[in-house]
């Protein structure tokens, strides 16, 4: 059995009495693309920053293949590569500089690799980081990253300032990535770019992990939307076991179906349906099932 | 209808307070700085007026200061024209009026480039210049809590220079003295005003305080030419920090050398407005040719970048020490006469078995000691600047560890530090033999060496204070430095309790070469700085990274 890429073990921040995160478990193994959602302040940022030992837990630890994030910081750094959602970099460096530098502090960069992602982004590395836009900035901290190879990339919203374009680039070197083994640990607000990249989601709200698994897991345990158009009057299905979000607009009804269509089903069979459709919902209305409601423990704005 | 009126006072709330915020807090900022400078300026002058008061009481004795300086050409070029220094307010004018309008000026810039280019390139400005805030405004606004810090300043100097003239040993009149602090205060005024429009024109805070730097380094240049000859004093009207000497005050007061001091102030004040409005936020009036780069020698390692980063500070500082040493040992014999006509000082390095130029050196080297201070806040700061910038992740989430960064951190400032120091002696020596004054090459490189103790102690106490409370950085390491600089002149001048002198660093370094080295007080230093630097290493593993 290998070592899974990133272990946390109870893994808790609070900064003083707000509660940042709460007893996270996560794993993600190697190989294995795992995205991160959440809405600001869920904790997304605060775990990247436990993972790198930038920040100190008030509970529990976190691994990187097996290593200590605090303990073993700069062996497990040596197995990882970073790309935060903004780049704080040195303004009078420039492109070329930046990268020779941070090349030279990672130990090791694939120098072919390195070239081909220049080119791949655009990348003019002739020019001082003052005078990039945010987009190009961007571009030089993926490219930084991208170059070592590192066995582990932990991404903080790596496409924001990105154009389409890019995001292109960018969606094919993670699956090039994931083609070598290297595994990803991914946190975005882009849903089409998690649902697109990603094996497994983690979901975070307040601090805590409130779903974890496959796309087609998530799928199962969540409802699926049936839409159903009557030649006649609309029924009362109201009270049928796992149906909810009833939705009537004149002769068509809308609801969620939790669990099995049966019930559901057995009741419509002599109700006049002319048409019926019903689709697995996306990521998106996953997410936002998950957000619905009100949140048990609020945390403050933690993904800082 | 209440939950009407609560709503529109909401709304109402934030659309005043956002209009102004700029001017609030840049006064808030600048007040405060003005108030710890006012104090310190005030103490400077209270100290000069009162030490002269005590050590010159004969007639016979200020006669002896005026034929020996009044026209020293050397001396006059350095600190200006000696006028009228057999009288207390003539010669506390003359020790304090060009120092502290250089440290003024000096003040004005940092304050001023921070203020308005630092402020802009954080980032801060641009959430308020999409709303209400038009960029003219946000500059008037600026400028107009600068003013506020400058009134505070001239307050503070104004109350204690007041208070020390009404001592009769003393005896300057209360308007004399509000001209005085008005004098020493214009500097700061021009400078801000310098600074800000140097703040327009370049494209980081960086190169507006350099380029407000190059100002003052012309002006003071022009300034020591116009001194060092009678025939060439019309060049004063030509520098700033001429029209300041220009103001006389204690002695001859000129009022009327106030319009150009004015007149500077408002039209660069004015061009700050104009150039605010016509440029592009984050953008300089001057453009940047240096954006794109062809070959350059680039640093490869973290240590190299921290070095390569502070080059030009470093370079100046260096620059000055060299400078400053040559023109104090320059006028080492002319310096030891004025110990020994002053008897109180005669009396002083007497008992330490000295006299003459070895006596003057000591006190010239005390400046170095400051000097160097300086470089250590520096160092300190820009270390805690690296972290709240965010800079500082680039590196850790490498296989680069915090303690690795802060122990090079610390190499580097020891390594300036010490290097200044041998500058600063060897640069005094060179200063001393070309006045023919008999002094070894050793003893004032070891007194170099000695100055550098109360600046490796400031490195080590803001080590810690790095690792253990890192946004109070800045405040402690000053806050020391003050009270490390001002129980030194205090303590001159009256009788302290011998507790509170022995935790004045510059207190505890000897007054080399007059006096030999105190190697034990110089290893209790040293043994502080190491302890506190380490404990700051180990301690920094066991904290979050924290930005501003």
């Amino acid at each position: 059995m290998t070592t899974p890429a990133i272990e946390t073990f109870a893994l808790a921040k609070s900064y003083g009495t707000t509660r940042a995160l709460i007893g996270l478990d996560l794993q993600v193994n190697e190989g294995e693309i795992v995205g991160c959602l959440g809405p600001n302040g869920a904790g997304k940022t605060t775990l990247i920053r436990l993972l790198l030992g930038l920040l100190i837990p008030s509970h529990g630890r976190a691994e990187i293949f097996g290593m200590d994030s605090q303990r073993d910081a700069v062996a497990a750094h040596r197995r990882l590569a970073y790309v935060p959602g903004e780049a704080n970099l040195w303004p009078t460096l420039s492109v070329a500089e930046t990268l020779r530098l941070l090349g030279q502090v990672n130990g090791k960069v694939d120098l072919t690799y390195q070239a081909e992602l220049i080119d791949r982004f655009s990348l003019d590395v002739t020019k001082r980081v003052r005078a990039l836009s945010k987009g190009n900035r961007q571009k030089l901290i993926l490219v930084a990253a991208l170059m070592t190879r590192a066995d582990l990339l932990i991404l903080d919203e790596p496409t924001s300032g990105l154009d389409p374009l890019m995001e292109q680039a960018f969606r094919l070197c993670v699956h090039e990535a994931k083609d070598r083994g290297q595994s990803v640990l991914l946190s975005s607000h882009s849903l089409s770019e998690v649902e697109a990249l990603c094996d497994r989601i983690a979901i975070l709200r307040a601090g805590r992990l409130v779903e974890m698994g496959t796309m087609a897991e998530m799928r199962h345990l969540s409802a699926l939307t049936v839409e159903v158009t009557f030649s006649r009057g609309v029924p009362d299905v109201t009270k049928i076991p796992g149906v909810s979000s009833v939705d009537v607009q004149g002769s068509t009804l809308r609801c969620q179906v939790r669990g099995s269509v049966e019930p559901l089903l057995n009741s419509l069979a002599n109700s006049g349906v002319r048409e019926l459709l019903s689709r697995e919902p996306s990521l998106e209305e996953l997410f936002l099932s998950h957000y619905g409601a009100p949140a048990p423990d609020v945390a403050n704005d933690s993904d800082q | 209808m209440t939950a009407i009126s609560n709503m529109s006072r909401a709304n109402a709330l934030p659309r005043r307070s956002t209009r102004s915020v700029i001017a609030r807090v840049t006064t808030q900022k600048s007040v405060r700085a003005g108030a710890v400078w006012g104090i310190v300026f005030g103490l400077y002058i209270a100290t000069q007026a009162l030490t002269y008061a005590t050590s010159y009481k004969t007639v016979a004795s200020r006669r002896l200061l005026v034929q020996q300086f009044g026209h020293n050409a050397g001396i006059s070029a350095l600190v200006g024209p000696a006028n009228q220094i057999g009288t207390v307010p003539g010669f506390t004018a003359w020790k304090c009026l060009t120092v502290l309008a250089i440290i003024g000026a000096v003040w004005g810039i940092l304050t001023s480039t921070k203020l308005t280019r630092g402020e802009e390139d954080a980032g801060r400005w641009e959430l308020l210049l999409v709303g209400q805030v038009t960029r003219t405004s946000a500059a008037r606004q600026a400028l107009l809590g600068m003013a506020a810090g400058a009134t505070s300043l001239f307050a503070l100097t104004s109350i204690i220079a007041v208070a020390v003239g009404r001592s009769p040993k003393v005896a300057i009149s209360a308007g004399g003295a509000v001209f005085f602090a008005l004098a020493v205060v214009s500097s700061a005024l021009m400078f801000l005003a310098v600074g800000a429009f140097c703040g327009q024109l370049s494209t980081s805070r960086r190169q507006a305080a350099g380029l407000g730097s190059v100002v003052l380094g012309a002006s003071y240049a022009l300034r020591m030419v116009a001194d060092s000859s009678a025939g060439l004093a019309w060049l004063r009207w030509a520098t700033p920090l001429g029209w300041v000497e220009e103001l006389q005050p204690l002695t001859r007061p000129r009022p009327f050398a106030l319009v150009p001091i004015v007149a500077l102030v408002i039209v660069f004040s004015l061009g700050t407005l104009y150039l605010a409005g016509r440029r592009d936020l984050g953008a300089g009036t001057l453009s940047d040719r240096s954006n794109v780069l062809t070959i350059r020698q680039l640093p490869t390692t973290p240590l190299g970048l921290a070095a390569y980063l502070s080059r030009s500070v470093l370079l100046a500082w260096a620059a000055s020490i060299f400078a400053y040493g040559l023109l104090l040992g320059g006028i080492a014999k002319s310096g030891g006469k004025i110990i020994t006509s002053s008897p109180s000082l005669r009396l002083a390095f007497a008992r330490l078995g000295v006299s003459g130029a070895d006596a003057y050196l000591s006190v010239a080297l005390l400046i170095m000691a400051v000097a160097l201070s300086f470089v250590a806040l520096g160092q300190v700061s820009a270390a805690r600047m690296e972290e709240s910038s965010g800079q500082l992740e680039n590196l850790l989430v490498r296989p680069f560890s915090r303690a690795v960064w802060l122990i090079e951190r610390i190499a580097l400032a020891v390594t300036a530090l010490v290097l200044g120091g041998l500058l600063a002696g060897v640069s005094t020596w060179v200063g001393a033999i070309s006045d023919h004054a008999t002094v070894k090459f050793s003893s004032l490189l070891s007194a170099g060496l000695n100055v550098t103790f109360p600046a490796l102690l400031l490195v080590g106490v803001g080590v810690l204070v790095l690792a253990v409370a890192p946004r109070m950085v800045s405040i402690t390491t000053y806050t020391l430095f003050v009270w490390f600089f001002l129980v030194e002149i205090l303590g001159s001048v009256v009788n302290m309790n011998h507790w509170i002198l022995d935790l004045s660093a510059f207190h505890q370094m000897a007054a080399s070469p007059a006096a030999p080295i105190a190697w034990t007080a110089n290893a209790v230093m040293a043994a502080i700085a190491l302890v506190s630097a380490s404990l700051g290493v180990e301690l920094l593993r066991h904290r979050d990274l924290l930005g501003e």
